[in-house]
């Protein structure tokens, strides 16, 4: 996702997998070719009963190799909880392994990423992402897998806003054969689970926060030469949320990338 | 004279889209055609290359290029894994004397 706020909507995500051939909320193993830029742009919408929140973002990634990629990405909300930059993210993924046969790309990334503490409203926290992925592609379906966790650095006041675990598992089809130079498109689902410790205020837990959530993330990845577009929603199926908590309606993303 | 210039002026995209060779190389791993963008790249920003596609379900790119272009294997072999793919052969193909 595109944002890391802690607290509107109760919103529990990370920016989510920015590199085109991935899953929409999801992280992918994928990288960028050697020499590459990643122009990408994003856009969330996060509603439940009582707001709508909104973020743009913009990132801009380089291909140091042929499987490692690193990049900057700078969001941007506006809607109901106020508008303002957020936290400017550093990231980075190695693809350590690739199982290349005929038809068939079968790989597995590390990936990092630091949210500085860099937004119009700063808390004295650097937060930080570790996380490991895997994908296996084929001409006619996808599979993935993720596992992301979230340090979430203490503030100057002193809170824990604890830390964070993801899971992520994704399923893609392509439903027409794939020709280079014709537009293409694969359909996924996604289940994507997240769990939150709760937060701690001078060693007390502070209460109405934490808990565990599960999404149904139906998405769609669109490409035409080095142009990707990718929509998707997350639709909460299932919570267990510390104390009285907003809890999402939907989340909906949408992405933009350019290959140059 | 003017039908003679009209003629030779149609002949000159024919005769610079025309491949004097090309190479088929055999590529594992290609599976998405964004992702095979990078190396239609690569290959497009060497001299006399002239096209490049890719047939996924023969798992080759095929690239034709003037007739003074050589490419070596190891050549290659960088440029298909710096795209993220791994080649398996190269095989290079002249086109038939005109």
């Amino acid at each position: 996702m595109l944002i890391a706020r802690l607290g509107a909507c109760g919103l529990l995500t990370i920016a989510g997998s920015l590199f085109a051939h991935d899953p929409v909320f999801a992280p992918g193993p994928h990288t960028l070719f050697k020499g590459g830029i990643e122009l990408h742009l994003g856009s969330e919408r996060v509603q439940d009963d009582a707001a709508v929140d909104k973020a743009g973002e913009l990132s801009l990634l380089y291909g140091i190799t042929g499987d490692w990629v690193a990049g900057v990405q700078i969001p941007y909300a506006y809607g109901d909880s106020g508008h303002g930059f957020e936290s400017t993210t550093l990231l980075t993924k190695y693809r350590f392994w690739r199982n290349d046969r005929p038809r068939v790309q079968e790989s597995a990334a590390l990936l990092a990423r630091v949210i500085l503490d860099s937004g119009q409203v700063r808390s004295g926290a650097t937060d930080a992402v570790l996380g490991l992925t895997y994908g296996y592609e084929s001409l006619t379906w996808y599979r993935w897998a993720a596992a992301r966790y979230r340090y979430n650095g203490e503030t100057d006041a002193g809170v824990d806003r604890g830390d964070v675990l993801l899971l992520d598992a994704v399923i893609g089809v392509r439903p027409r054969r794939l020709e280079y130079r014709a537009p293409d498109s694969v359909w996924m689902l996604e289940l994507n689970y997240e769990r939150q410790a709760r937060a701690r205020a001078s060693g007390a837990a502070v209460p109405d926060t934490g808990g565990a959530r599960l999404f149904l993330s139906p998405g769609l990845m669109w490409t035409w030469r080095n142009l990707a577009v990718k929509p998707g929603v997350q639709i909460p199926v299932w919570g267990d949320l510390n104390g009285a908590q907003r809890n999402p309606d939907y989340r909906a993303l949408i992405e933009v990338e350019l290959h140059l | 004279m003017k039908i003679l210039l009209l003629l030779f002026a149609l002949m000159l995209p024919v005769a610079a889209f025309a491949a004097e060779q090309t190479y088929r190389l055999r590529v594992d791993g290609l599976a998405c055609a964004y992702c095979a963008y990078g190396l239609e790249k690569a290959l497009m920003k060497v001299d006399g290359v002239e096209h490049v596609d890719v047939d996924f379900e023969q798992g080759a790119v095929i690239v034709d290029t003037a007739r003074d272009v050589g490419f070596s294997e190891d050549q290659l072999r960088r440029m298909v894994n710096d795209a993220g793919f791994t080649l398996r052969g190269v095989e290079r193909i002249e086109a038939a004397a005109q």
